[in-house]
């Protein structure tokens, strides 16, 4: 079993507390939704997580391996991937050499030819092969974010974090990356997901872990957490005075 | 990223083993001297623009360090082999090895800061040359303001004459600048060091491990300007403070790196080919100012209208750049340049091969873009 | 001891000289995000447009403001336009401002030659002028540039503090989008800025053809001094380019006479090397500068 466990976890800015003693794990093959207001501390928990950020205290183990010093390149190594919310692909590369990138590096690292066929595989399973060698300021924003998956998959992770994965996406382009997000979940792939739209969160997750203002004040069952007073003055009570939703 | 593969680096060591037996058959084929040297002044500036785009270019780093490693190699060579008597081949050596010393520590000490910006490490390899130069002007070892003599070394008689000896020296490293580069952009290391220069948190998220990868290449260019700068010492003759680390090498490094293109290996050596062919004429026929302004010129022109470099643009226009050469030699030809020399020849071809894939293509491009301008207006 | 007060007292005069060379390098870099190296060259040919009128034309040196400091207030202006015309970044502007610099150079060796030239005696009668305090000389031109940019210094923070367009210029250096949507012409902002940084590039030129010889190469000279008073300051930052300027030029005429002169620019780029390791925002820089 390579579960994911996290302790304690914090991380401050400036004078911030983005995250303050933050305990959670990630079990094999599930879906973890990770849901909160703006600012609760989502996306940092991610980045520190993905080593993207390093803790300012805390422990962090996936199976046997202990994440908390390593650096990003090493965590990688372990099964361990994420994709970011506003797409950083790599600008002066194809769409195929962005994906090839990381099938040099990691556990099992290629060499660059055999990684650029290897980069096809999930250029089409993202639907983009045709725009194989298209330089990447031709791609609109759903195809970054496939790219962007695409890429993370590459990685061969066991456990992928998706940060906001929708966002930004017409509903059409919602449906149709809702789908992608259960296929890559079918191959074998643990899931962490960071979303707004909590309707697709507990359609998707089975389990969901609620932050707020840096600590978790919910963690369980999709419906039973939504139902929860905390959350739902916490989370949704803010959202619901919002005019939009 | 175009890619490049092992036939490219044995076409470019069949290259360089036919060079190597020019000057056997330079009675035979009946060319003069200077052509030696010529050869020796494009392998020199080759080797130097090669190695620093193997950095620099590769992975986004701006680095005027280029004229700290030169002058470690001018240096060892002055030092060791004329004050201490040592081998002349092996102060090569060691040359190179001051010079990835240096690029060594700058790297581990740079690298480990946590918030790099890119202009703090341009500034402190300014910064390093500076030192060097200042600790060269200070200790009565090393120079102590005096200049030193390095025309009286004994010279490894079987490299041939002068011309020869350093005609084919110069040759060794930049075939090994020339396929470092090359190995380096079609390797996992290349990359890396792509993968950094378009987004450096992105590749060490994705398993590149930049530290590593950075303080690689920053000791392959290190290495070779430190080599190629002490076989340099022997061209110089006279060494001085003021010209080994004056601000013209990484200027020109980096003035043929951007010219020719940074992205692409062939990049700094269209770059150099052409600079050094132009400025070698205009310098002889007495133009020396016309070709700094030349230089500076370009330079501007580069950034403003062609960022992605010459070599690229003569790649997606070849038909352009081969009817530019033509037309140059032409040009030459009608206008005598062949009585002077082979190389003048060159330069117009050069020259006008130049103009022709860079003037036209900007306008053309303005002239789109300024179509998109319209057509976006009409559409408001 | 007189000898070392003496070294003290020219190195903090000298230190406003650097000052004065550095502010509007540090304004460009910190605000406009232009690593401007033409400024160098602004200074180089205000020196020698200095040189030439007194020379050659009899002006007193001190007048020599009247002309450059308008010409090279205008040449800020023109070069930011340009930037902005073709939407040059931070890095592009370092390697475009090379080219112009070393235009600017052949054109000085062109039009002056390379040969030192030094305004005579007769028509600078204050370089061999000094003021004194007990056994302390001060030499005129530097002690004007001390003064001059003291008060430029002084004038430059109070603008920026206190006048509508010292908020735009403080706006623009925090985030140019949002200064936009407050309202805030950038272009003509950052075209005023450069102008002004312009113009105290021509000031210091014109000290500079007061108290030294000139030679086209001596620009490059300056790069080191000026980079390591820029980067002490802090980008952006007047009273840091200031008391940066005061401690480079102390620092770097005690050293020469403790030490022997040829050890003062080794002391000064390890003060940088040491100031890029440990202080990157500089001594009174905040990040984003002014």
């Amino acid at each position: 079993m390579a579960d994911l466990r996290f302790a304690r976890i914090g991380k401050r800015f400036g004078g911030i507390r983005a995250l303050d003693g933050v305990d959670g794990h990630v079990d094999d093959g599930e879906i973890l939704g990770l849901v909160g207001p703006n600012g609760s501390g989502k996306s940092t928990l991610i980045n520190v997580l993905s080593g993207h950020y390093e803790a300012d205290e805390g422990t962090i183990t996936y199976g046997d391996a202990n994440l908390t010093d390593l650096p990003p390149h090493r965590i990688i190594e372990t099964g361990l991937a994420r994709t970011y919310q506003i797409p950083r692909p790599f600008s002066t590369m194809t769409a195929l050499e962005n994906v090839s990138v990381p099938f040099m590096f990691g556990a099992n690292p290629l060499p660059p030819p055999v990684a650029r066929e290897s980069a096809m595989e999930w250029l089409s399973f993202t639907g983009l092969e045709g725009l194989a060698n298209e330089p990447i300021d031709s791609l609109n924003l759903h195809q970054l974010k496939y790219l962007e998956l695409a890429r993370a998959l590459a990685a061969r992770p066991k456990l992928l974090f998706l940060d906001e994965v929708l966002s930004g996406l017409n509903p059409t382009e919602i449906t149709a990356s809702i789908e992608m997000v259960r296929r890559i979940h079918a191959s074998g792939i643990t899931l962490v997901i960071v979303e707004h739209l909590v309707r697709v969160v507990t359609e998707l997750a089975s389990r969901i872990m609620v932050l707020d203002r840096g600590t978790v004040i919910a963690d369980g069952d999709p419906k039973v957490v939504m139902q929860d007073d905390a959350v739902v003055t916490a989370y949704l009570g803010k959202r619901s005075r919002r005019a939009e939703g | 990223m175009t890619s490049t593969n092992r036939n490219t680096s044995l076409i470019t060591l069949t290259i360089a083993v036919i060079l190597w037996f020019m000057p056997t058959f330079r009675e035979t084929l009946d060319y003069p001297v200077f052509f030696l040297l010529f050869g020796y002044t494009l392998f020199f500036w080759i080797a130097q623009a090669s190695s620093w785009n193997t950095f620099t270019g590769f992975s986004g780093y701006f680095s005027f360090g280029q004229g700290a490693f030169f002058g470690a190699g001018v240096y060892a060579v002055a030092v060791l082999a004329v004050k201490r008597d040592w081998p002349l081949l092996l102060t090569f050596l060691v040359g190179g090895i001051v010079a990835a010393a240096i690029g060594l520590i700058i790297g581990v000490v740079v690298f480990r800061l946590r918030e790099l910006r890119g202009e703090i490490f341009a500034l402190m390899t300014l910064a390093v040359a500076f030192v060097m130069a200042s600790i060269a002007r200070v200790s009565p070892t090393i120079d102590g303001g005096q200049g030193a003599p390095v025309n009286n070394v004994p010279l490894p008689d079987f490299l041939g004459d002068f011309p020869t000896m350093i005609f084919r020296l110069g040759l060794i490293v930049a075939t090994l600048a020339v396929i470092a580069a090359q190995w380096v952009q079609r390797s996992r290391l290349g990359w890396g060091l792509f993968s950094i220069r378009d987004d450096e948190d992105v590749a060490e998220t994705l398993g590149v491990p930049t530290f590593r990868y950075k303080i690689t290449a920053l000791l392959i260019t290190a290495f070779i300007a430190g080599l190629s700068g002490a076989i340099h010492s022997l061209q110089i003759g006279y060494v001085t403070i003021e010209d080994v680390f004056s601000i013209r090498v990484p200027l020109f490094v980096i003035l043929m790196s951007i010219l020719g293109g940074t992205k692409h290996w062939m990049g700094p050596v269209v770059g150099a080919i052409v600079v050094v062919t132009l400025n070698d004429r205009l310098n002889r026929a007495g133009f020396q100012e016309i070709s700094d302004f030349i230089t500076g010129g370009l330079l501007i022109l580069m950034i403003v209208a062609v960022k992605e470099g010459l070599y690229l643009r003569m790649r997606t226009r070849p038909a352009r750049t081969a009817i530019g050469f033509v037309a140059g030699l032409a040009i030459g030809l009608a206008l005598g340049a062949l009585d002077e020399s082979l190389i003048t020849l060159l330069a117009y071809g050069l020259g006008i091969a130049v103009l022709a894939v860079m003037l036209p293509l900007s306008w053309f491009a303005r002239g789109r873009s300024a179509e998109a301008e319209a057509k976006v207006a009409s559409h408001g | 001891m007189s000898l070392l007060s003496q070294s003290i007292a020219s190195g903090i005069l000298i230190g406003g000289l650097y000052a004065l060379m550095s502010l509007g390098m540090s304004l460009n870099w910190g605000v406009l995000k232009i690593i401007n190296l033409a400024h160098f060259s602004f200074i180089l040919l205000s020196a020698y447009v200095t040189y030439e009128l007194a020379s050659v034309y009899g002006w007193d040196p001190f007048l020599a403001i009247l002309i450059t400091v308008p010409l090279f207030g205008l040449g800020g202006m023109a070069l930011q336009w340009a930037f902005e015309r073709f939407r040059i970044s931070e890095f592009e502007s370092l390697l475009l401002t090379f080219g112009l610099f070393i235009i600017f150079e052949s054109l000085a060796s062109t039009v002056w030659s390379a040969d030192f030239r030094r305004i005579d005696s007769a028509a600078n009668p204050y370089a061999s002028s000094s003021l004194k305090i007990g056994a302390i000389s001060l030499s005129i031109p530097t002690l004007s540039a001390f003064v001059l940019a003291v008060a430029i210094a002084f004038g430059t923070r109070y603008l920026l503090d206190q006048t509508h367009f010292g908020r735009a210029v403080r706006a623009l250096a925090h985030d140019r989008e949002i200064a936009g949507a407050f309202g805030v012409d950038h272009r003509k902002v950052s075209m005023q800025l450069a102008g002004l940084a312009g113009a105290y590039a021509a000031l210091a030129g014109v000290f500079i053809a007061m108290s030294s010889s000139l030679f086209p190469g001596i620009a490059v000279e300056w790069f080191g001094i000026v980079f390591s008073v820029v980067i002490l300051g802090g980008l952006g930052s007047t009273m840091g380019t200031l008391l940066a300027g005061i401690i480079i030029g102390t620092v770097g005429a005690v050293a020469t006479v403790t030490w022997g002169p040829s050890t003062a620019p080794l002391v000064v780029f390890l003060i940088l090397i040491a100031t890029l390791l440990f202080k990157p925002d500089g001594l009174l820089g905040a990040k984003g500068g002014v």
